[in-house]
């Protein structure tokens, strides 16, 4: 190994940080190169020195009451309210159904939304035959809103039929 | 314990690392006022992700990772904000030659020079000083340091190399009655 290649691997080879292969052959070029040896010398001199400074200086600490208040911060409590507030980490456990009625609302109104705006500048809608007669009156004014929920377990379909003021006007399996 | 809603555990689990964590950020960001803010974030944040600990990894470690992170992150937008560290460098004692004269050492002496080696970590780029603080100060391997920092093997072995070698040089240029007394 040349002095080159050595003096690339020595700040590794002075923490103890290359392979076993590598470090043989570092070893044995330092062992017998009197100027590689001081170089490494004086790197884990220098690595001496700074971990000395590091473990001798003074580092900050919290206060008592610093420490104290951050806890309470952390842990979302306010002194005196142990229980009853609900931390910060704390997860709500959604049930699976209720993610999927909320997806299959959201993909209803998404659905309906396009229906009604394609069909406003054309004639008014005729309701379907399974939908009330006064909701066929809203429909015509298009003052009719639905929401579709579909089961992903079962399938089953419903939707329900609101008017302009999202009063409840009926519903369709 | 404190993820089955036992908030009180959280203190007793995070105790052992008060010191540790907030000396960590010290010596990322060299400055009071930041250290406390990066480990005090830390710790909310360690807080809210403690569902997300594998806890086959070492807490320390992992406190460290979410330190470094915050303290990196505090940097970026402090280097955008301003160009502040530059200017750290160009104010730091190290940066000018003469800043720790030869003489007799007294004890404050002493206390200045190893505060004035330890500013020398500011020759660093942030990721050569996260490497260094890490590998050599805090004694992490290669390995746990590259999880801790989210890089591999190869890039902290890069930057320790890179980083040993800017301070050797630093130490050379700065102190050099320290080189003579060798």
């Amino acid at each position: 190994m040349t002095c080159r290649k050595v003096r690339k691997l020595m700040p590794l080879f002075a923490g103890d940080d290359l392979g076993p292969r590598r470090t043989r052959a570092v070893r044995s070029h330092v062992d017998a190169c009197p100027a590689c040896r001081s170089e490494l010398e004086e790197l884990r001199e220098a690595l001496a020195r700074i971990k000395a400074a590091a473990k001798e200086e003074d580092v900050p600490d919290w206060s008592e009451s610093e420490w104290k208040a951050l806890m309470v911060r952390a842990t979302g409590e306010t002194p005196g309210s142990r229980k009853g507030k609900r931390s910060a980490g704390a997860r709500v456990a959604w049930p699976g159904w209720a993610a999927a009625s909320a997806a299959g609302v959201l993909i209803g109104f998404v659905i309906l939304s396009v229906l009604y705006r394609g069909s406003m500048p054309g004639p008014a809608r005729t309701a379907s035959p399974a939908v009330p007669p006064e909701l066929a009156e809203a429909g015509r004014a298009q003052d009719v809103v639905s929401l579709t929920m579909v089961s992903p377990e079962t399938g089953l379909q419903i939707v329900w039929f609101l008017d302009k003021n999202f009063d409840y006007k009926g519903e369709q399996e | 314990m404190v993820l089955a809603g036992r908030t009180d555990a959280f203190e007793p689990l995070v105790s052992p690392y008060r010191r540790p964590l907030l000396a960590l950020a010290w010596r990322l960001t060299r400055n009071a006022e930041d250290a406390r803010e990066v480990a005090q974030e830390a710790l909310l944040r360690a807080f809210r992700s403690l569902a997300g600990y594998d806890a086959s990894r070492s807490f320390r470690n992992w406190l460290f990772q979410i330190a470094a992170n915050e303290a990196r992150d505090r940097y970026r937008k402090r280097a955008r904000e301003t160009a502040a560290f530059g200017d750290v460098v160009e104010r730091s004692p190290c940066a000018t030659t003469g800043s720790a004269a030869p003489g007799p050492e007294t004890e404050r002496d002493r206390q200045e020079i190893r505060s004035d080696i330890l500013r020398s970590l500011a020759v660093l780029s942030p990721r050569e000083r996260e490497v260094l603080v890490l590998r050599d100060l805090e004694e992490l391997d290669v390995a746990e340091t590259a999880r801790t920092l989210g890089c591999s093997n190869l890039s902290v072995r890069v930057h320790l190399s890179a980083a040993r070698r800017k301070l050797r040089e630093a130490l050379r240029r700065d102190f050099p009655h320290l080189e003579e007394g060798r």
